[in-house]
């Protein structure tokens, strides 16, 4: 009677991972029909989501290490395990993953070439995504890494822009030799853990007990942080995300600057700071540094664009280094904000490069020049976007505000010269956007155009984003509660 | 000889009589059909009896092994025979090449790779290398009407002959030191009582090196590859490209298993070929704009990574090449069989000019050659990777840290070449002309290879469990 009391739990990261998979082919098997694959793609998107939130809803509020755990034997022969795990900081990314990427399928809908590959390989992007949120297995969490890569790598060298070949090529090699790196230093602490337990093994929360000498611990942490710090990305290490950003199909930089970049900062917070915490107490500070001359260096980049796209790139990692910025703080509240801070970042960015992308649709260009007095001519896609630029610069009630002066607060109980000098950069963004602004919206129109407001479907798409940045601006504890107890473990070095 | 071990050597004796009655029938029966199903046919028995009857006796008349590792190679080598069988059929009707001989051919380069592969006497290693060496020399050449195979026969044919004369030389000053010709005796003997090798025993190590050297395309021994592939026949080459390094890869790694680590005084030597042959090959493929002739760079750098498994000389690093030879000839074989299934009236698909934005005329074929590609460059979930993944760990525990890095450089620029054809594949283009559809034997051949590298890439403990259990 009690055969039911062992069954394993029902594998809902899994499904996670296998939703958006199984749709990814069965868009391909269904290329030919262009509406087929649309429909698809859209029911993969929702039913993503709808397992995402079912888990927040009812897993989200758990006393335990983990909220879900699975675990199974994979490779014995090297030791290699399938396993996945998920905490709160886990939760709230793979719910942002599978939330931003219904807008991306929406986004998506005026694809003409190659419709089925096209969402294939956005759906095969989420299946990457969500296996690096979810893996606690090194050789799993390398294995989601570069799948990730890869769709996004096809979506730009075949839907991008002019200069798509070289920039697609840029993006994966940079990528590709800090991972190459991380995979070296995978190796290397998978033997020496190897060597001293007797028992090989690539699971993290194992690998945390492995004795490293601080010439060790510095190199294995060395590695990591090269495919980390580029996919963030640090200053200086930055340069093939605006190019890439750019050229990208709408869909793609949507996913790339609200889900990709997301990646690296949690690598870091995932797998390099509690796997080498010696190590990653020493280069707090220059992270602290770098992190602060990114998010200058950025804002003073993104001033002086006039592509609307690049200017938004710039923001993104400027954004990032007050993200980075919380982290190296190592104090609770800033962490709380950080990650905050990714998500809403996600989102409004997110959706200010879903409306860029319908101003190109509609007008053909993303010069500042060309643009201007877009409010008499498209006033509902006006009030969004003058919404989203707003909620981006920081306006308190709107969403970035909440994980900014939570990151502000919490580096300046820590390091209050870096909290002062980084509330000098907020300013900096309110002047970047407020340009972007006037540039676009406001001002004499350079060119007598009509132009149609939103559809339908461009409604859909950015309604619930813009409830979303209201909701977390007003009132973002719901999406605090979960993290609470995962930040404090991780910021207390031992197992989450 | 008696007949236990007629019943140990059945698969070879399978592989040679099947091989000698299709030569036989050719003569007066011209229909290929019939021939080169009986050619898949015999493979394939030779596959079924090695797996299947097990030998009674551990060795063949003391020149060839019999146990599990040799007959895990037999095996491989008959189904690489089934495959080329299969990838060249249409190669054989359209260009109106005699079936007896070319099937006659094939099978009895797998009787000498598998021979070879299970070697345990220096003149039996000579014999099963000169065996389907020769049987190569013909194959590359077999298209009469073609320059450039025959100029690729030839290069093939006096490079061989060169390599030849160091392998025989190699033999004889080994046999002069040691005064044995059965392995391992005859490396151990080698050692004097320092531990250390006598002089003339490094120098038939060395001269044999030299001639492994050319067969397997070590820099500096490998510019004759992308010529000799270029200019042979797609099925061909990829015989040429994955068996015959293979078999010789697999002999190299029976004898050192046995022998111990016999190879001590050579180490640096052997470190300084693998770090040039990665890097040569890596670089020399960046340049190129024949897709032939960068599988060629391609192969020469897998050589060199292979060469690091070897060189680790531990049970860990014996395990993680043969379990790259394995994906490596699968992968190699695949992409190959892609562009054999190509081919038509205007021969087949080589520079990138003809390649550029295939991928919409031909999808599915082009997207299994970029599978195929991304397993050979290493990707995560393919079989390239766990292959990589295996050696590179080997290479780690027994601290040849430097040659990581050259391995990972080379990856790294491996990555750039395989993602520029597949850029290219998928370029929008509409001068991109339309080639064969392929026969039903081709797509069968690239199902397999391609399923092979995601279940290889996916659950690889199946045949690394295996691999443990043979190596000798």
């Amino acid at each position: 009677m009690n055969a039911f009391a062992n069954l394993p739990q029902f594998p809902w990261m899994s499904l996670l991972i296998m939703i958006p998979l199984c749709g990814a082919l069965l868009c391909l098997l269904h290329g030919k029909r262009t509406n087929d694959c649309r429909g698809l793609a859209l029911a993969t998107a929702l039913a993503t989501f709808g397992v995402a939130l079912y888990l927040f809803v009812c897993h989200g509020q758990g006393s335990e290490r983990w909220l879900l755990y699975e675990d199974v034997n994979w490779i014995p022969a090297y030791g290699i395990r399938y396993v996945l795990a998920m905490d709160g900081i886990a939760l709230l990314m793979v719910l942002l993953t599978a939330f931003m990427q219904i807008s991306a399928v929406l986004l998506a809908w005026r694809v003409e070439r190659h419709v089925g590959s096209f969402f294939a390989l956005l759906l095969l992007l989420e299946s990457g995504l969500m296996g690096i949120f979810l893996a606690y297995d090194l050789v799993l969490f390398y294995l989601f890494w570069e799948v990730a890569l890869i769709p996004m790598f096809f979506l730009i060298s075949v839907w991008g822009g002019e200069q798509r070949r070289r920039t697609a090529l840029k993006f994966f090699l940079y990528t590709l030799i800090g991972s190459l790196c991380m995979l070296v230093a995978i190796i290397a602490l998978y033997q020496i853990n190897g060597a001293q337990t007797g028992a090989y093994t690539l699971v993290i929360g194992d690998l945390l007990k492995t004795q490293l000498t601080a010439a060790q611990e510095g190199w294995l942490f060395a590695g990591f942080l090269a495919a980390f710090v580029v996919k963030s990305p640090l200053v200086p290490f930055h340069t093939w995300l605006t190019d890439a950003l750019t050229e990208a199909p709408a869909a793609g930089s949507l996913d790339l600057t609200g889900l990709l970049l997301k990646t690296g900062i949690y690598g870091l917070i995932r797998v390099a700071f509690p796997l080498f915490p010696n190590a990653t107490a020493d280069f707090l500070p220059i992270l602290g540094i770098l992190a602060l001359v990114g998010l200058f260096h950025a804002a003073w980049s993104a001033y002086h664009q006039d592509d609307i796209k690049r200017l938004l790139a710039y923001s993104s990692i400027s954004h990032l280094g007050l993200v980075l910025l919380g982290l190296a703080a190592w104090q609770l509240t800033a962490w709380e904000g950080s990650i905050l801070l990714m998500v809403t970042h996600g989102i409004t960015t997110g959706a200010l490069f879903v409306l860029v992308a319908l101003i190109r649709e509609r007008t053909g260009t993303r010069s500042m020049q060309e643009l201007g007095g877009l409010w008499g001519q498209a006033p509902c896609l006006s009030a969004l976007f003058l919404l989203f630029s707003l909620a981006s610069l920081g306006l308190p009630g709107l969403a970035n505000f909440a994980g900014e002066i939570l990151v502000l607060l919490g580096t300046f109980q820590e390091h209050p010269v870096w909290a002062v000098v980084a509330l000098l950069g907020v300013v900096f963004a309110a002047a970047y956007m407020l340009r972007l602004v006037q540039g676009v919206i406001w001002g004499p129109a350079k060119a007598e155009r009509t132009l149609p407001d939103l559809t339908m479907r461009e409604w859909l798409m950015l309604l619930p984003m813009a409830i979303l940045v209201v909701w977390l601006g007003l009132y973002p504890a719901p999406f605090l509660a979960p993290l609470h107890g995962a930040v404090a473990t991780l910021l207390a070095g031992g197992l989450p | 000889m008696s007949l236990s071990d007629l019943l140990a050597m059945l698969p070879i004796l399978i592989l040679a009589f099947g091989a000698t009655a299709i030569l036989m029938a050719g003569a007066w029966y011209r229909e290929p059909l019939p021939l080169l199903a009986g050619g898949i046919v015999t493979a394939l028995l030779g596959a079924l009896s090695a797996g299947l009857v097990t030998p009674p006796v551990p060795e063949i008349a003391g020149l060839f092994s019999a146990g599990g590792y040799a007959r895990f190679y037999t095996i491989l080598w008959s189904l690489l025979a089934a495959a080329g069988l299969m990838t060249g059929s249409r190669y054989i009707i359209e260009k109106r090449i005699g079936a007896g001989e070319y099937v006659s051919l094939v099978l009895y380069a797998a009787a000498g790779m598998a021979l070879l592969s299970s070697a345990t006497h220096l003149v039996g290693l000579f014999i099963a290398l000169e065996t389907f060496t020769l049987a190569f020399y013909i194959l590359i050449a077999s298209n009469r009407n073609c320059a450039l195979a025959a100029e690729a026969g030839l290069k093939y044919l006096l490079l061989g002959a060169v390599a030849t004369g160091f392998m025989a030389f190699g033999i004889a000053l080994i046999y002069a030191a040691s005064g044995s010709l059965v392995l391992p005796d005859a490396v151990m003997r080698l050692k004097a009582e320092t531990g250390e090798l006598q002089a003339w025993g490094l120098l038939g190590w060395g001269m044999i090196l030299i001639a492994v050297g050319f067969k397997i395309s070590l820099a500096p021994f490998h510019l004759w590859t992308p010529d000799v592939y270029q200019g042979a026949p797609a099925p061909v080459t990829g015989l040429l490209a994955t068996g015959s390094k293979g078999a010789v890869v697999a002999a190299l790694v029976g004898l050192l298993a046995m022998s111990g680590p016999v190879w001590n005084d050579l180490t640096d030597l052997v470190w300084l070929l693998a770090a040039l042959t990665m890097l040569a090959g890596a670089f020399g493929a960046l340049g190129q704009s024949n897709l032939k002739r960068l599988l060629a760079y391609s192969s020469v750098t897998h050589m060199g990574t292979l060469l690091v498994g070897v060189l680790c000389q531990t049970s860990e690093g014996f395990a993680a090449t043969t379990f790259y030879v394995v994906v490596y000839v699968v992968t190699s074989l695949g992409a190959f069989a892609v562009i054999a299934s190509l081919a038509d009236g205007r021969g087949e698909p080589m520079t990138f000019d003809q390649w550029r934005g295939l991928g919409y005329r031909h999808p599915v074929r082009c997207g299994v050659l970029v599978l195929l590609l991304l397993s050979l460059a290493g990707l995560p979930a393919t079989a390239g990777f766990m292959a990589k993944f295996a050696v590179f760990h080997a290479a780690l525990q027994s601290g040849y840290i430097g040659l990581l890095m050259i391995g990972i450089l080379a990856s790294v620029i491996s990555f750039a070449f395989y993602l520029r054809v597949t850029m290219l594949l998928f370029q929008p283009d509409e001068k991109a002309s339309s080639w064969h559809q392929g026969s039903v034997f081709e797509h069968t051949v690239l199902a397999v290879c391609s399923s092979a590298v995601l279940v290889l890439g996916l659950f690889p403990g199946l045949l690394f469990g295996l691999i443990r259990q043979i190596l000798p």
